[in-house]
């Protein structure tokens, strides 16, 4: 019995900090329409800046305190506002994700960049740990009491100012109608504002409140995922109710709790069980709750893709296949493998092309789907042992195969989920899958079978033969991941102009018209998840083969969402799109951040100087997907257009393409280094459509009469818009009836 | 006459690189109403965002009991006693009949009050002061929005498309209200497709076509020229 009462208030206690933590995502959920994923990032960093002020300052707990609580907090969620949140009104579902995930993925960067992660940190309880009373046989320790007590008194306060005070009733105006909060006399930006810094405030207060209790040293990666498992009780609440949310938390920390103490603790089952439970919970929690209805209205945002022809991709496929070739005379043979892994990512990011780019659906653990790909190959498709090992086609089939069907059983319940919801949903398996497949180490028996999933927690996975094909050879392996990824993106633009394509982007722009249409969104959403499904599966096989041994770290659900932030980064609607994300995902920081770690090595008295470089390179890139919201459909997109404007300055492109074969040139006859070529090509690139623009400008401008428009013209958004509006489709909904003799 | 408290003097404005409203003069003189007619797309809504601050004009002049109020903020407008219940309906949807009167109370009016006004207009309202707004009907949604105007006690009322998706009957004892309100002295600025429901009330109307005042005049005149050459009868 008091094992039992021990347990019960241990949950308890973990409940407090899971409702303390969701209470703050509902919070700024409610007020600004922006599922703050970054919440947990906020937590370790503001828990990292305490453990500074008290531990290397020396400052006394209480100025501590008063200095990242009510301080740090709310000034990071108030900048947070300012700076990034408020220009996501009127973006699409997975800008909004992707923006909060890059703050997610810069904040952990920066941390790790400040407190060098292989330092082990840790914080005291409050009181210290020795400060307990024992109740009833119960021993709770003082820092456990102001959990509990700090919820309650949270829980309690909120909800008093939710529904009781004006401030609290503004805040959730705010996200309805911003425009008819200024005509009512108050400042919708205000009231978001204080909403962030208030989220962010109790982000911090969870994380200082967790460390001690969840036990062992900080890290960062592991305290802002422990903070997401708040993500579970906020969706008790369906994102609204505080007082659901409170009782979800204590659910939560409780039934955590009793598994880790009754379950047998043999093997490595019960502690990822435990582990992954919050997932468990969040992914059952969103498909048994009912969600709210399919919008009637199109919604409207901002994102504009363009539609490429079967023909136009078959070119540009032909001319990628010849660049990647061209290019890999240029380099160094680990400068081929580089390409090839970036090239795998590449494949991987295609699936995000079709599902999100094309169905407007969301998928926010694609490695998680290449991971089960390589688990198949790795245990049906692999001939030979040592060097002489070989992957054979079947397997990476049969991987394939598996991955699109798992695909199908993860969406299959998860099908009524729209937007966010099936975003967590899919962010919920991949962290379960890390946490339960990939760290399955113990030999199962089933049929007869023994085998282990993931031996020793790692697989080797050897190169691809196929027939005389074999890609041991780096070139070979580079060149066959270029022309599958060409066949793939060719694939995908005649799937998208196809008749099942146009009814894909009909239940993107809206879900219920296509539903009234009499189109099955059940069979649309499934097939087109096993779609993408597939194609993640034959990328991660590659991928993994790529890399040679891969392990949990290799799939973990940060670097799913980095690779998403950076497909969005440059447009997620297009091929082109994955093909950039997807090698910046692959190589690009991986080699400069190692480049600049091996010239700190090299050079030991600019050491400091270059690993600063190297970090500020993934900051940086988080910097970027912040951007995001600024710029919805992606770079490529500008890049795109940029060069059709170029169309009339015929000379430039020549002169352009001149450039380059000389840059070319020589590179190959080693004049100049392969870094200069790469950086030179690139600049020209970039340059051309600025130095376009300014010759069309002296050819003078003028004035395009309205029905040319589009013909010697190139065709803006703006015009589109223009247009939508003369044939009536803007999206608020028109009343009928217009015009009638009164 | 009077000098007019709302005056629109060859407002300009439009959404991006289109303009939308090319030149607009309207004259809103105090304790009548004045109704905007005109087709879809001629710019009424448009004209009234201006006016409530929601919208900045490119060219021209608001002016407002004299003043040129160019550029003001929604905020301030409504402090300055504005209140502009927009096209669709002017409520919160996720906040119940009574916060929603709470968060009109933004320019200092007492939530008491407010509910004491809205409830004796519309007793239905306060049965339902516990029901979220977006689950009321049409009707009780408008009733709600208007009692905004009941409760602050502004000097201007705008007024965008109350009859939106309303059957007759209560799109005629709205503009009752709205009558009464006149009749107490306030201005009010009407746009309407529906010019049947408007026009009985109006003290004068303006026709707007493509983003310019075509006409104005008395009501008569013009329901005449509606009628006649633009509606072709
Ligand atoms: N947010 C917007 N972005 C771009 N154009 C817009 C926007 N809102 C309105 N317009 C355009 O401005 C013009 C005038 O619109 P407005 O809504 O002012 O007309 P209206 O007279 O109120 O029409 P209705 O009777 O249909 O309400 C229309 O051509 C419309 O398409
Ligand atoms: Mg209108």
């Amino acid at each position: 019995m008091t094992t039992f009462l021990t347990y019960t208030v241990l949950g308890l206690v973990l409940g407090a900090v899971y409702s303390i933590a969701a209470s703050g995502l509902v919070l700024t959920y409610n007020t600004s329409g922006i599922f703050n994923f970054a919440h947990g990032a906020q937590a370790m960093f503001g828990t990292f800046l305490y453990w500074h002020f008290t531990q290397v300052w020396n400052w006394p707990t209480w100025l501590g305190l008063i200095a990242v609580i009510g301080v740090a907090g709310p000034v990071m969620g108030a900048a947070l506002h300012a700076l990034i949140m408020k220009g996501l009104r009127g973006t699409a579902d997975v800008t909004k994700i992707i923006v909060t995930v890059a703050v997610l993925l810069g904040t952990v960067y920066l941390a790790q960049w400040i407190w060098n992660p292989d330092e082990a940190r840790t914080i005291d309880m409050f009181f210290g740990a020795g400060a307990k009373v024992t109740l009833a046989g119960v021993t709770v320790r003082y820092h456990e009491i102001v959990c509990l007590v700090a919820a309650v008194a949270i829980a309690a306060l909120l909800r008093v100012l939710f529904t009781r005070s004006r401030a609290g009733v503004v805040m959730r105006g705010s996200v309805d109608d911003p425009d008819l909060l200024r005509l009512n006399g108050h400042d919708p930006e205000r009231a978001a504002m204080l909403s962030w810094a208030l989220g962010s405030t109790l982000a911090v207060l969870a994380g200082v409140l967790v460390v001690p209790i969840s036990g062992g040293a900080m890290d960062a990666n592991m305290l802002t995922l422990l903070v997401i498992d708040a993500f579970a009780a906020a969706m008790f609440g369906r994102l609204r109710s505080l007082p659901r949310t409170f009782a979800g938390a204590m659910v939560l920390g409780l039934t955590v709790t009793y598994v880790l103490a009754y379950l047998p603790s043999a093997g490595t089952f019960t502690g990822n069980l435990r582990v992954s439970l919050p997932m468990i919970i969040l992914f059952v929690v969103l498909v048994v709750l009912p969600q709210d209805r399919l919008r009637g209205a199109a919604v409207r945002t901002r994102e504009r893709y363009r539609v490429p022809s079967v023909r136009s991709a078959a070119v540009w496929g032909a001319v990628l296949i010849a660049v990647v070739y061209l290019y890999s005379l240029l380099l160094p043979d680990a400068g081929v493998t580089a390409f090839a892994l970036g090239m795998t990512f590449a494949i991987v990011a295609l699936s995000l092309t079709v599902l999100t780019g094309y169905a407007g659906e969301l998928n926010l653990a694609p490695l998680s789907f290449g991971a089960i790909g390589t688990i198949v190959a790795f245990h049906f498709g692999v001939t030979g042992e040592g060097l002489a090992a070989r992957l054979n086609v079947q397997g990476v089939l049969l991987g394939v195969l598996v991955a699109a069907v798992v695909g199908g059983l993860v969406a299959l319940p998860a099908l009524r989920l729209r937007g966010l919801y099936l975003a967590l949903a899919t962010m919920a398996f991949g962290v379960f899958l890390s946490n339960m497949v990939l760290r399955d180490t113990t030999e199962h028996e089933w049929f007869g079978q023994r085998f282990t999933i993931f031996p020793d927690g790692s697989l080797v996975i050897p190169p691809l033969k196929a027939g005389p094909l074999d890609l041991r050879d780096g070139t070979a392996f580079l060149m066959t991941a270029t022309v599958l990824f060409a066949l793939l993106g060719i694939g995908l633009a005649a799937l998208r102009n196809s008749g099942y394509g146009r009814r894909l982007a009909a239940m993107k722009d809206s879900p219920a018209a296509t539903a009234m249409l009499g189109q099955s969104l059940v069979r649309l959403k499934l097939s087109v998840f096993m779609i993408s499904a597939g194609i993640a599966g034959l990328g991660g096989v590659l991928m993994s083969s790529a890399h040679g041994t891969v392990s949990q770290e290799t799939f973990t659900i940060t670097g799913s969402l980095a690779l998403l932030m950076l497909v969005v980064v440059a447009g997620i609607g297009y091929i082109s799109g994955a093909l950039f994300g997807g090698l910046i995902a692959g190589v690009g920081s991986a080699v400069l951040v190692s480049t600049f770690n091996d010239l700190a090595l090299e050079h030991e008295s600019m050491s400091s100087l270059y690993t600063a470089v190297g970090q500020l390179v993934l900051v940086g890139t988080a910097l970027v997907g912040m951007g995001v919201g600024r710029n919805p459909s992606g770079f490529v997109h500008d890049v795109a257009e940029a060069y059709r404007s170029l169309r009339a300055a015929k000379p430039v492109l020549y002169g352009g393409g001149a450039a380059g074969a000389v840059l070319y040139v020589l590179a190959l006859t080693d004049v100049i280094g392969t870094w200069t070529f790469a950086i030179a090509a690139l600049c020209v690139l970039m340059l051309l459509p600025v130095i376009g623009k300014s010759v069309l400008e002296e050819k003078g401008r003028r004035e395009t009469p309205l029905e040319l428009l589009g013909i010697d013209e190139p065709y803006t958004d703006e015009l589109r818009a223009r247009l939508d509006r003369e044939l009536g489709l803007p999206a608020t909904v028109r009343k009928g009836g217009a015009g009638v003799p009164a | 006459m009077t000098e007019p408290l709302l005056e629109l003097s060859g407002v300009k404005a439009g959404y991006g690189a289109i303009e939308v409203l090319h030149g607009v003069d309207l004259a809103l003189r105090p304790g009548t109403l004045l109704a905007l007619l005109g087709p879809n797309g001629g710019g009424k809504s448009t004209a009234m965002r201006v006016i409530a601050g929601l919208h900045p004009a490119t060219g021209g002049e608001v002016r407002y009991a004299g003043r040129t109020v160019n550029g003001i903020s929604a905020q301030d407008a409504a402090r300055l006693g504005i209140c502009s219940i927009p096209e669709g309906r002017g409520v919160f949807p996720n906040l119940t009949v009574r916060e929603n009167l709470w968060a009109a109370t933004g320019t200092g009016a007492r939530l008491k009050d407010m509910e004491e006004k809205a409830y004796g207009r519309f007793p239905i309202l306060g049965k339902r002061r516990d029901q979220l707004a977006g689950s009321l009907s049409g009707g009780e949604q408008q009733m709600l929005a208007l009692s905004r105007a009941l409760g602050t006690d502004p000097a201007v009322l705008l007024l965008d498309e109350l009859s939106m998706g309303l059957a007759p009957k209560i799109v005629s004892e709205m503009y009752e209200t709205v009558a009464e309100l006149v009749a107490g002295g306030l201005s009010v600025l009407v746009a309407e497709q529906f010019a049947r429901a408007v026009l009985p009330i109006a003290d004068s109307a303006a026709l707007m076509l493509h983003g310019r005042i075509a006409a104005t005049g008395t009501p008569d005149e013009i329901e005449d020229r509606l009628a006649g050459d633009y509606l072709g009868g």
